[in-house]
């Protein structure tokens, strides 16, 4: 994909989604849901950071994602914070548990990364989870939606409420672009091919991976608070390993490793969740035929197939990060996830 | 508080041998194929539920103990030679990735069969009361738990080390391809070495349906904490995962004595604890699986 054609694309999505509030009533969608989308495309692109980029299987990633809840929830109730005050605390709460976790989680590689990553981020759950007085439990807390901040008493409609997700979500997106393109994400993708030959050149590894721990915790906790902040409720199940589950789903469904990927995957589980549980309480199954069905026959996923299938020749030229989940990928793409 | 501690620590012995035998069968998938089988705790629901279907037709429980893990293990091969079988020469988080779906798909399922609230799943009469141990009573029930659950592993430690099929099972963990250049069809050492994990697992399902009740969701429950079990006791090791077990089952029964809040908490601190001192846990080799 030439450059100029993806400024194109890409300024096409987003004014698209710019007039989504005109939009989703045609589709017979909620504002809100599509608001949801473009939240939880940021945790997701989290994820994709992780897992797409690095190959670190980040099954934990809801974790940081709840702190962001939790963050932003509880400095309303507490503290009054107003808006962009819970946004940043919740953020920060994001980067925090990620501060934690790291020295933990970086001892480790591969698959026993991942479990590291889900036991760890259960701890959040049970403590939000047991701290009833304060998080209220297993109910949940309910936050009512502060007003803006900044000495001014604005009140966040829904329309306002989507245009704050749809910025956060270009600014992120812009960043994670500049991120992956830069040396330093090139290096994480390295860390991904061949991890020994990479600290053969001298780089120390675990730095890496430490700063991109660090950036997908943070992307996480902004998304759990935008999304805490929108549903007007944070939630014990939000830190739980299923969430972490869906949002891996829905990066490899949208394409692992690209960078358009995470949107593509957030649209089909956020709006598929809110279509077809309201048709059938089956959701669950179609959820996990899903995951069965996109890890055997889909692993490049929506957007990976759609790139793979737009090149002139069936080598795996060196932007093709998606390559990596290509079940039929030579060796010479680096598969070590 | 201090009388309590004998019970509690034979409670945490209990819990420890639950954890322990999950968390084998789990290795075992592990070791050999690199699968992280999430859908265990399914497996173990549905031998439970299974059981709990047959002692409502009047079969003795004991026969129900045997044959619900059986019928759990003919599910566990379907699944194996379908469903995860493509996934072997794959990275192994895609195989956590799909038994996650299939766990989500059953847990639906159980719902669908067995109504979404738990089902009452008592033991037998006979193993009922509470038997006295000369010091102390304990509960007729939990005793033969341990006991069934300390025979099994005893029983998967005899197969593994004294028969030629649990010769080449170790082997084939260790190489693979040798194994298989020499002669042993390793598809069928998958396919056996996954039944016995899902066997251990039905027969802990049926005997945790009996003590914890049944619910669609009681074997995920488990799930997490055989995980922590695994970590603890070093992923490679399967006596590492009998040790971390017991430890895990004690350090929760004993946080429920004392401060029952961190109950959960305290086997994620116990894990913290022991990786930041040994980083492979307590008998992992360094190397395996990162």
């Amino acid at each position: 994909v030439t450059p100029r054609r993806e400024l194109l694309f890409s300024t096409a999505v987003i004014v698209l989604f710019a007039f989504g509030p005109w939009i989703s009533p045609l589709l017979h969608l909620d504002v809100s849901i599509v608001s949801g989308v473009l939240v939880i495309a940021i945790a997701v692109m989290s994820v994709n950071l992780l897992l797409g980029y690095t190959g670190l299987p980040a099954f934990g990633n809801a974790a940081y994602f709840g702190l962001g809840s939790y963050g932003a929830a509880l400095s309303v109730t507490y503290f009054h914070a107003h808006f962009i005050e819970a946004l940043v605390i919740g953020t920060l709460a994001g980067l925090l548990g990620g501060l934690i976790l790291a020295p933990f989680l970086l001892r480790r590689r591969g698959i026993y990364f991942g479990l590291l990553s889900i036991a760890f981020g259960q701890v959040f759950y049970f403590i939000a989870y047991r701290y009833t007085d304060v998080t209220g439990g297993e109910d949940g807390m309910h936050v009512p939606r502060p007003d803006l901040g900044l000495g001014t008493h604005v009140v966040i409609s829904e329309h306002a409420m989507y245009y704050t997700a749809l910025a956060l979500f270009v600014v992120v997106l812009i960043a994670f672009r500049t991120i992956v393109r830069s040396p330093f994400g090139r290096t994480l993708i390295a860390i991904r091919q061949n991890e020994a030959r990479v600290r053969y050149l001298g780089l120390n590894t675990d730095r890496f991976i430490f700063v991109a721990l660090l950036i997908s915790s943070t992307m996480a906790g902004l998304s759990g608070a935008l999304f805490g902040l929108l549903i007007n409720f944070a939630y014990p199940l939000e830190l739980d390993w299923h969430q972490s589950g869906y949002f891996v789903l829905s990066m490899i469904l949208g394409g692992a490793g690209t960078v358009w990927g995470s949107l593509v995957g957030a649209v089909i589980y956020v709006i598929g969740n809110d279509i077809i549980s309201t048709i059938t309480p089956l959701w669950q199954i179609f959820l996990g035929a899903l995951f069965v069905a996109c890890v055997l026959g889909f692993p490049r996923g929506i957007l990976g197939s759609i790139l793979a299938a737009r090149r002139p020749t069936a080598t795996y030229s060196d932007d093709d990060t998606n390559a990596a989940f290509d079940v039929n990928a030579p060796v010479e793409v680096g598969r070590g996830i | 508080v201090i009388e309590h501690i004998g019970p509690q620590l034979f409670n945490g012995l209990v819990l420890g041998a639950f954890y322990a035998i999950v968390a084998l069968g789990l290795s075992l998938i592990m070791n050999l194929t690199g699968t992280i089988n999430m859908a265990h705790g399914s497996f173990m629901t549905l031998a439970g539920y299974l059981a709990y279907s047959m002692v409502l037709r009047k079969v003795p429980f004991g026969w129900a103990l045997i044959i619900a893990p059986l019928i759990a293990v003919v599910v566990g091969i379907v699944v194996e030679r379908t469903l995860v079988r493509p996934l072997y020469k794959r990275e192994p988080f895609y195989s956590l990735l799909m038994t996650f779906g299939l766990s989500l798909i059953a847990e639906e399922v159980f719902r669908l069969i067995w109504g979404p609230n738990g089902v009452p799943f008592s033991p037998p009469e006979a193993l009922g009361g509470a038997a006295s141990l000369g010091f102390m009573q304990f509960p007729t029930f939990r005793i033969f738990i341990v006991l069934v659950l300390v025979i099994a592993i005893a029983a998967l430690a005899l197969f593994l080390t004294k028969t030629r099929f649990g010769l080449r099972l170790r082997a084939a963990v260790q190489d693979t391809e040798m194994i298989a250049a020499l002669g042993t069809n390793t598809q069928v050492l998958y396919a056996v070495n996954f039944s016995l994990g899902i066997f251990l697992a039905g027969i802990a399902g049926v005997l945790a349906g009996g003590m914890l009740g049944l619910a669609p969701t009681s074997g995920n429950a488990l799930l997490m904490p055989a995980f922590v079990t695994v970590i603890i006791g070093g992923m490679g090791s399967l006596f590492g995962s009998i040790v971390g077990g017991v430890l895990v089952g004690i350090a929760i029964s004993m946080t429920t004595l004392f401060i029952p809040a961190a109950s959960e908490v305290s086997m994620y601190v116990l894990m913290a604890i022991v990786l930041l001192v040994r980083p492979r846990g307590l008998f992992g080799e360094e190397g395996i699986f990162g």
